[in-house]
């Protein structure tokens, strides 16, 4: 970390361009077709058949661990619900079908790298970062392992790696983002044998997401999640019943960092209340020194 | 417009429909107040709202449309059973039954169920249209692959609650593709026996006062001409393979009665619920036991309305319009009257016109002949 006292205020000057730049956005909420070029991924839990070769085919691309296909024909893990761990980026969980108990819906978890991204807003070394295509990437040379991001995603998303003493990680999804910039799609998507998901541009899926549920009414429910839901995802949701059934949790439309953010920079707004408090401590000084001043004139 | 100049098929495809439909659009455009009165839905074929001349924003596969106005095609041009192999590569090739599954699919949406796009003429084949990757200009559109996983699982896993591969896919290696399948699990490489209509079934009901129901299923394909699908309607294979059957697919009370109620009329539970098996159907319980004339005859040539059958007239005339003494051929009955008793009133042999009852000769001869012995003409 080689970060001399020039850069640092490069940051800061970054920091505080960025964060006016911000308040240019601020209450765009819900623009986020300012999104629809970057790329996102629409999972159709109608279409998905749980058979998991997508955490075979994350694993493989991201080299996390080499199994067998078939090892992802075990159906028992299903009993429980499972979440992504560090040497899983994504896994398949269960969620119930009315009538129909022994076909389940199934559903993919994974990174969701929102259009505000919370664990990016709450890093305080800049190891996390929203790439303007899409992907919220993670750099562990940047990291120092405070976990911020785990405390700040509303996903639930990043696992740390608690078992590695000298050189833990933070362990995410990162939309396989070397491949996606040579024009290739990430490696749960190519494995999947259904194209239960399907990779795209955002606005491309969200037309695509609502066509789907325009001419099969009785399929899916008429909501497109990750479309508004912290401000929009990349990565994005169709299903037959309501969200609040699965585990999915249930978010506003409001962007994650813009209630902490706001709250923080607030405080620096216009770099008003800090020269308030220089000027508030400039004066106390002042009026500190002259009654010295007076004193010492006094003694001498 | 990069996938379609690659691909000629495509442009094969695609490019007479293009044609066509701009000429149709330029001879005989529509004005929005046309546009609304058709039944067609505009999203049907358009994917933006206000289609114009300069951007029609088609669909390239219209497909409800195509399948309404061209799919009329028949199980019997179908191909018997197919070897889906050109996508293999880390998986073997699929043993697929099409005619079974084309006989079955009557029962449902017909070809449509999976040939949702069909120029008229010809039903292409799947690879026609979804090529070897997902078309990235048309995300509506899945791969081969895609569309094959998608098309066969939807149904397949619902009934058979797995999704492993080797239940479709056989292994890769020459012997098992030439060899015979005797794996009974493999319900792919078997093929599907015959599918026999029952003779009767017996069903039991809650109904307390009526448990057994007894239905002649043959006897109602017999008499009514009936094909499976005029009963059998929106079913698929889960309905008989899948022994976890889940709730939405049972029927409702209402359903099941409305399945008979709807030839039969009767809120009368006792014509079809009773304590043991009905007989079958028995036209003499009618009070009109069928002659050797009537008994091969079809329902229909007497009672044309087919579905409903009300009591008839039982005179002859009541079918037979037309028929007297003239136009009568009375040899069809297996005796040729001679030149006398040809001439001779009806009613003067068959009293009272009642021709189910044995001839009189007494009304004429004293002699108290018998017909039998001493027929009127000659016996055919």
């Amino acid at each position: 970390m080689g970060l001399d006292r020039r850069d640092f205020f490069k940051i800061v000057t970054a920091g505080s361009a960025s964060m006016l730049a911000g308040e240019v956005k601020a209450g765009a909420n819900g623009g986020n077709h300012r999104f629809s070029d970057n790329f996102g991924v629409l999972v159709d839990t109608a279409i998905c058949i749980g058979c998991r070769k997508c955490e075979w085919g994350c694993e493989q691309a991201n080299s996390l661990a080499f199994r067998d296909k078939s090892e992802y024909e075990d159906k028992s893990v299903f009993e429980n619900q499972r979440r992504p761990v560090p040497d899983k980026y994504t896994v398949v969980n269960t969620f119930e079908k009315p009538l129909d108990p022994a076909n389940p819906y199934y559903l993919k978890v994974q990174c969701m790298h929102c259009n505000h991204p919370a664990c990016v807003s709450a890093c305080i070394v800049g190891a996390l970062e929203k790439k303007t295509e899409g992907p919220v990437t993670y750099d562990p040379w940047k990291c120092m392992g405070c976990r911020y991001c785990m405390v700040a995603c509303p996903f639930q998303v990043p696992a740390y790696e608690y078992a590695e003493p000298l050189t833990p990680q933070v362990r995410k999804c990162g939309f396989c983002y070397d491949k996606l910039k040579d024009g290739k799609k990430p490696g749960c998507v190519e494995a999947c044998p259904n194209e239960a998901l399907t990779f795209g541009k955002r606005g491309d899926l969200l037309e695509l997401a609502h066509n789907r549920i325009i001419q099969n009414p009785e399929k899916y429910v008429s909501h497109v999640y990750g479309e508004y839901e912290a401000g929009g995802t990349s990565w994005m949701y169709l299903a037959g019943v309501e969200f609040e059934k699965t585990e999915l949790p249930v978010i506003g439309s409001e962007p994650i960092p813009e209630i902490t953010e706001s709250i923080q920079h607030g405080i620096f707004k216009a770099f008003v209340p800090p020269l308030a408090l220089y000027g508030l401590l400039a004066l106390a000084m002042h009026t500190f020194r002259e009654k010295q001043a007076e004193k010492g004139d006094n003694h001498e | 417009m990069k996938i379609i100049s690659k691909n000629p098929a495509i442009v094969g495809l695609f490019l007479p429909l293009i044609l066509a439909v701009g000429f149709v659009s330029g001879v005989s455009r529509l004005s929005a107040d046309e546009a609304k009165k058709t039944t067609l839905d505009c999203g049907e074929c358009h994917t933006c709202e206000n289609p114009s001349a300069e951007n029609l924003c088609l669909k390239p596969c219209p497909s409800l449309f195509m399948l309404q106005e061209h799919a009329k095609h028949t199980v019997t041009e179908a191909p018997d059973s197919m070897l889906l192999k050109i996508l293999v590569n880390e998986y073997g090739p699929v043993r697929f039954n099409h005619k079974l599954h084309a006989r079955m699919s009557d029962m449902d949406k017909g070809c449509a169920e999976c040939h949702h796009y069909s120029p008229e003429g010809r039903i292409p084949p799947c690879g026609e249209c979804h090529g070897g990757e997902a078309n990235p200009a048309n995300l509506r559109q899945p791969s081969l692959k895609g569309a094959y996983h998608r098309q066969c699982l939807s149904c397949h896993r619902e009934w058979s609650h797995s999704t492993a591969c080797a239940v479709c896919h056989i292994p890769l290696g020459a012997e098992s593709l030439t060899g015979n399948v005797k794996d009974p699990t493999d319900i792919i490489g078997i093929p599907h026996p015959l599918i026999t209509e029952p003779v009767k079934r017996v069903y039991y009901t809650p109904y307390d006062r009526g448990p057994m129901v007894t239905f002649y299923h043959k006897e109602h394909i017999d008499l009514f001409g009936l094909r499976c699908v005029d009963c059998h309607q929106k079913e698929n294979c889960v309905f008989c393979h899948d022994l976890q059957k889940p709730a939405r697919l049972k029927k409702s009370q209402e359903e099941v009665h409305a399945i008979c109620s709807g030839c039969h009329g009767t809120h009368k539970c006792s014509k079809c619920h009773d304590k043991k098996e009905k007989p079958a159907f028995s036209h003499a319980d009618t009070g009109w036991p069928l002659s050797r004339f009537h008994r091969g005859a079809d329902c229909r040539a007497c009672h044309p309305t087919g579905k409903r059958i009300s009591k008839l007239n039982k005179e002859c005339i009541g079918c037979h319009a037309g028929w007297n003494q003239e136009t009568f051929a009375h040899a069809v009955v297996g005796l040729q009257l001679d030149e006398i008793h040809i001439e001779i009133e009806c009613a003067d042999c068959h009293v009272d016109r009642k021709f189910e009852n044995k001839p009189v000769c007494s009304g004429c001869h004293d002699d108290g002949r018998d017909p039998r012995k001493n027929p009127p003409g000659k016996k055919i």
